[in-house]
């Protein structure tokens, strides 16, 4: 207490000689004149101090999401991988027509429904209102098909009257190609369309993910299209066996094409999603360490600064009785 | 719809290709020995919430969960 009343008193005179505020040379936003409680002359480390105990509680839970974030992306990424070789044949057969003109256009945009990862939701979701602008004219029509919590967020802002279904909960249990398959049913049956356009987060590796957009046609649109000899005019060198016609076949195919590369997307864009939370949770445990580097500085400085002080009152008051 | 094939009869029954092959895939796994059958049951397991939009207005959601074959 004594001290203290001697640390009180001696800052009325110390303060010509050192700085009021040495903090304020490295500009400390934390801790300030007004932040102290009335009537405390001295500077207050409490403040710092229970900064400095927040930000590191908070390093801790951003280190632990990203332990999770890495061992969820293990699992998911062998599933992602495996998955590639669903729609690949599609894409040999069918080929990938993103620029064939369609009058309907439902939009699929696959986001997650949390968030802390990153801007790969919002990624998507400007991929598609991009994709609903290029494809907007006067006899056409674009719907919005969401998938996922964050898409719908943002989406049902400022593009309300263009959405059709949203789906979400999906991750609740592991994915696997049932829940998309009949999720994809479910999507067929409730939308009518000339082209679907996927936009997912294609993953690459743990830091990079491009936004990917795949098309599936309807039958009646590749048909057309082989008929005409476009891009698909390949199609009519297959021979069909057995009973069916072209139109079953393509009808067939188109919808399973469609659950397939749903099944695809989904997984590759729940492995970018665990990918950005990974890398998001690194840099956010970063930027806390730093963050807590910068504070202990401020904090040891203020300290240091106290002790100095109270040295050179002591000193000078021995001296001064000496003299 | 021609054809001597099944094809037309799930088409007519108002079924998609994806959940006949659904139903062919779960008769598939029903047929699995025991340890590898309930794993292969409890694997694909479905669960979301499924709402549609009319007008820019939400109708009600319906929750899709643990209906493998539908």
């Amino acid at each position: 207490m004594a001290m203290a009343a001697l640390r009180r008193e001696g800052r009325r005179f110390a303060t010509p000689l050192i700085s009021p505020r040495p903090i304020a040379a490295i500009r400390s936003p934390f801790l300030s004149e007004e932040d102290a409680p009335l009537g405390v002359r001295s500077i207050s480390t409490q403040i710092v101090r229970n900064r400095m105990k927040s930000v590191k509680n908070i390093q801790k839970i951003t280190k632990a999401m990203k332990m999770v974030a890495a061992s969820k992306l293990r699992a998911i990424q062998v599933k992602a991988e495996n998955s590639r070789g669903l729609w690949q044949p599609f894409t040999a057969l069918l080929g990938d027509t993103p620029t064939v003109d369609a009058k309907k256009n439902v939009i699929v945009t696959i986001s997650s429904d949390k968030g802390l990862c990153g801007g790969i939701n919002s990624t998507a979701v400007k991929i598609s209102k991009s994709l609903h602008k290029l494809n907007s004219g006067p006899d056409k029509e674009n719907k919005y098909v969401i998938l996922g919590e964050k898409a719908k967020a943002i989406l049902v802002r400022d593009s309300k009257k263009d959405i059709e279904l949203i789906i979400t909960e999906l991750q609740k249990n592991p994915l696997n190609y049932t829940q998309v398959s009949v999720l994809a049913d479910d999507i067929l049956k409730n939308v009518e369309f000339d082209a679907l356009r996927i936009i997912y987060s294609k993953f690459h590796s743990v830091v990079s993910f491009l936004p990917t957009m795949a098309t599936v046609l309807s039958p009646e649109l590749v048909e057309r299209e082989a008929e005409s000899g476009g891009k698909l005019g390949e199609l009519d060198s297959y021979e069909i066996e057995g009973g069916e016609t072209k139109g079953e076949i393509l009808q067939n195919l188109a919808e399973f094409q469609f659950s397939c590369v749903m099944f695809n997307a989904v997984l590759e864009n729940a492995c970018s999603e665990q990918g950005a939370r990974m890398s998001a949770m690194d840099s956010s445990s970063r930027n806390a360490g730093e963050m807590l580097d910068r504070l202990t500085l401020t904090y040891n400085r203020t300290r240091q600064a106290s002790i100095t002080t109270e040295l050179i009152e002591i000193i000078s008051g021995a001296s001064a009785l000496e003299g | 719809m021609a054809s001597n094939a099944a094809v037309p009869f799930w088409r007519a029954a108002g079924m998609t290709y994806i959940s006949y092959s659904n139903i062919c895939a779960n008769l598939v796994r029903n047929c699995l020995k025991e340890p590898y059958k309930t794993e292969a049951l409890t694997r694909e397991k479905v669960h979301f919430s499924i709402s549609k939009w009319t007008d820019g207005k939400p109708q009600k959601p319906t929750i899709r969960s643990d209906t493998p074959e539908e």
